[in-house]
């Protein structure tokens, strides 16, 4: 599948822009999921139209069981501490083979920070979420979703930028690597091509 | 006896839902076990498992009877996928 360049004239762009400015750029109505159920119905008509266009069922079921993960992901850090507007914004181009997922919660080095105090930079928070079965919620046992997301995409073929404060984790078939982020994301931003 | 996760849910994904569909099978399902028998969990008919759903319901339902409990074959890679990293 190609893997095109996010074309900021498009909505879906909104969601990126959402996620860097916050309230500023509120993206439509049609990507904002304020609470759970909401993204739950969202990801099931995600998976109705992936299944239509993909002649691979396995592979849309990964895609969204990816999806699934990072935004609840998004609501199990966040309820109650939401630094803006709470929930995620959702948004797909089947065309362009591209899902962007967003929120303006806390970020993963707040999350991380509060069961190992030491963590200091985005890129080490990041480092721990996508590697460590670490959880954020502790004494909750939690912490295998994102390892689970690299483990999917790294064998699948997708490829996946998530952003957290100024860092960015980057995931290919060939790569997973921790780096500084040309963006500044006070929560967390998934931009997935597949 | 088993269990049919289909009964769930086709999308077993958030980590509350996992956690209320391990309640309710606690009242509804597993009351009914006998105190020897085996429980045989069967993944036909979902679409999409993810490990925080399956840590939710699978991890407490291993627990809570260990040596009791196998997962049938399934060829969906969300359910493999899913059950290889709670198993860690």
């Amino acid at each position: 599948m190609p893997k095109q360049q996010i074309n900021k004239k498009n909505n879906i762009g909104d969601i990126e822009q959402w996620a860097i400015d916050g309230d500023k750029k509120y993206p439509k109505d049609k990507y904002y999921c304020p609470t759970r159920d909401i993204f739950q119905a969202r990801l099931t008509g995600f998976l109705e139209g992936l299944r239509k266009k993909l002649t691979d069922d396995n592979r849309a079921f990964l895609l969204t069981a990816i999806v699934g993960e990072i935004g609840n992901n998004s609501f199990d850090h966040n309820l109650g501490k939401w630094l803006g507007a709470p929930g995620v914004c959702f948004g797909w181009e089947s065309n362009n083979c591209l899902i962007i997922l967003a929120d303006r919660g806390q970020g993963v080095l707040t999350t991380i920070k509060k069961v190992r105090p030491k963590t200091n930079t985005n890129q080490e928070a990041l480092r721990t979420a996508f590697t460590k079965v670490l959880s954020g919620r502790f004494p909750e046992r939690r912490g295998n979703g994102l390892k689970f997301v690299r483990q999917v995409a790294q064998t699948n073929n997708i490829e996946i930028s998530f952003y957290s404060g100024n860092a960015l984790c980057f995931i290919n078939n060939n790569e997973f690597t921790i780096k500084p982020a040309a963006k500044d994301v006070p929560g967390t931003l998934a931009i997935i091509k597949f | 006896m088993k269990i049919e996760l289909k009964k769930f849910g086709q999308l077993l994904i958030s980590r509350p839902d996992g956690k209320e569909a391990w309640l309710a099978a606690k009242a509804y399902t597993l009351s009914d076990l006998d105190d020897s028998e085996k429980i045989e969990v069967d993944f036909n008919g979902v679409l999409v498992l993810t490990p925080s759903w399956a840590d939710e319901f699978l991890t407490p339902l291993l627990g809570t009877y260990p040596q009791r409990v196998s997962f049938l074959p399934s060829t969906n890679q969300t359910v493999n996928s899913s059950l290889e990293i709670i198993s860690k």
